[in-house]
């Protein structure tokens, strides 16, 4: 009765924003135990609630994410989100959906809304490459979170897949942050900081999940950052073509701009600049003109085609976007590179690599 | 909780050569609510006849108007409901997918308005 009680609460109207809403208190809570943000993260995941709320609902109870936040991170409207919430809260409140994990009969049905849910929450906290920002300790959550998942459904390739992604991801987590503070990108860290008895934790879980042999695109993204670890060290050249196969595979699964945005990256190394470049301008940019990274990719791209002035706008728009403090810093020192690129000695020493170079 | 499940289907199929008599889904729903009658969970219903006898009265500011036929015209129209009391929605649900139907069709389940 206590537990209905407490996720009875989180029900309750959302407050204007910004006042601090009792949900925000309540999510911010650190005494709720995996358990419970997993019976509230099976109530947000009904069948019953609409598919585009779910996510959205579950950022909102369980990760405490303002209003703002997730429509920025879902590309809607502030009102029309808020609405979006408002209308799932009522359905759930109203139509009597149960506040109890549902019986295993029941998870074949409901483990892909919750897959989904999770991983937009999580992509959600890995945006912030220094984790300094409000989602971190929830970054850390997220391990304890899939641990649990993946105990409870062990015959669940996808499940499996996405608990060795997050361990995958946040192996990466001490090399994705330079010491000045700015991000680093992927093919620019230093493989002997990943953390690697996380990388075998998810090797373990992602080998489990191939052994029930039902391919899924949950296993395609773990596989995507496993390939970066079989890179010892930066003098290894980094796997591009491998990195541009898994992303041309996982679009056969579903057409996807973010995915084609990542693929963008891996193809200027293989086909360069120019091809990668073309494939940005087939992307439909009114869905990603409020996405930093389509920006800061263009920007990069026009930067190695000369179009100097073109890119210094596309980092413009960039950081007009707030991005987390350690990619704001990575972006600034990109933009000040190209703007600077006749007398680079000028230079602040904070944009300089380890080695004085670039 | 109650819960009212709104049936709709294709009349049209019950003109079809190889589809199941009316008589046949009558049987069948009968068979149903006595199984929900036996569960405890059935508080009513009824099976309603087809939608060509229906007569729909439509107020307006202009004053009352009756037209011959269902509210709306739609392939699938309303034919029956139950009304049943069980714990939550997923129950609910497990209800409606028990119910049959000559062809396709659809439950719509709605919670009834509490008494207290």
């Amino acid at each position: 009765m206590i537990r209905k009680r407490s996720v009875r609460r989180r029900l309750a109207p959302d407050a204007p924003e910004p006042e601090p809403s009792i949900e925000a208190q309540l999510a911010s809570d650190t005494r709720l135990i995996p358990d419970e943000r997993l019976r509230l993260i099976f109530v947000c995941c009904h069948p019953a609630v609409a598919p585009e709320a779910r996510a959205a609902l579950t950022l909102r109870l369980v990760c405490g994410l303002s209003v703002a936040e997730i429509a920025r991170a879902f590309l809607v409207s502030e009102p029309a989100m808020f609405q979006r919430l408002t209308r799932a809260k009522r359905k759930i409140a109203q139509a009597g959906v149960s506040f109890e994990v549902p019986g295993p009969q029941a998870w074949p049905e409901r483990i892909d809304a919750v897959l989904s849910t999770l991983e937009i929450a999580y992509a959600r906290a890995h945006e912030d490459a220094a984790g300094l920002g409000a989602h971190a300790g929830y970054a850390r959550e997220m391990l304890g979170l899939t641990a649990v998942l993946a105990d409870l459904l062990p015959d669940e390739p996808e499940a499996l897949a996405f608990a060795a992604l997050v361990r995958f991801a946040e192996a990466r987590r001490p090399a994705r942050v330079d010491t000045g503070g700015a991000m680093v990108p992927l093919d620019q860290q230093d493989p002997e900081l990943w953390n690697r008895a996380l990388i075998a934790e998810g090797d373990a879980l992602l080998r489990r999940a191939a052994k029930l042999n039902r391919p899924g695109p949950r296993q395609l993204r773990s596989a995507l950052h496993a390939a970066w670890f079989r890179r010892r060290s930066l003098t290894e050249p980094p796997p591009w073509s491998a990195i541009l196969a898994l992303y041309d595979m996982l679009l056969t699964w579903r057409e996807d701009p973010f995915v084609r945005l990542n693929r963008a990256v891996a193809l200027a190394e293989i086909a360069g600049p120019a091809t990668a470049l073309a494939e940005l301008e087939t992307l439909d940019a009114a869905r990603l003109a409020d996405f930093q990274p389509f920006h800061a990719v263009r920007a990069s791209l026009l930067a190695r085609l000369g179009r100097r002035d073109e890119a210094l706008l596309a980092y413009d728009r960039a950081l007009a976007l707030g991005p987390a403090e350690a990619e704001r810093r990575w972006l600034i020192c990109r933009r000040m590179e190209l703007r600077e690129s006749h007398h680079s000695a000028d230079l602040p020493g904070e944009c300089r690599g380890p080695d004085g170079k670039l | 909780m109650q819960y009212a499940l709104l049936l709709y289907e294709n009349e049209a199929i019950y003109a079809e050569a190889d589809a199941p008599s009316l008589e046949a889904i009558i049987t069948a729903h009968q068979a149903l609510a006595s199984e929900l009658a036996a569960e405890g969970v059935l508080r009513g219903g009824q099976g309603l006849k087809s939608s060509d006898t229906a007569t729909t009265l439509r107020r307006s500011r202009g004053g009352d108007t009756l037209h011959d036929g269902p509210y709306a015209e739609a392939r699938e129209q309303l034919g029956g409901f139950y009304l049943i009391e069980v714990p939550d929605l997923d129950a609910a649900l497990a209800i409606a997918k028990r119910i049959p139907f000559a062809g396709d069709g659809s439950v719509e389940v709605r919670p009834v308005i509490d008494e207290d």
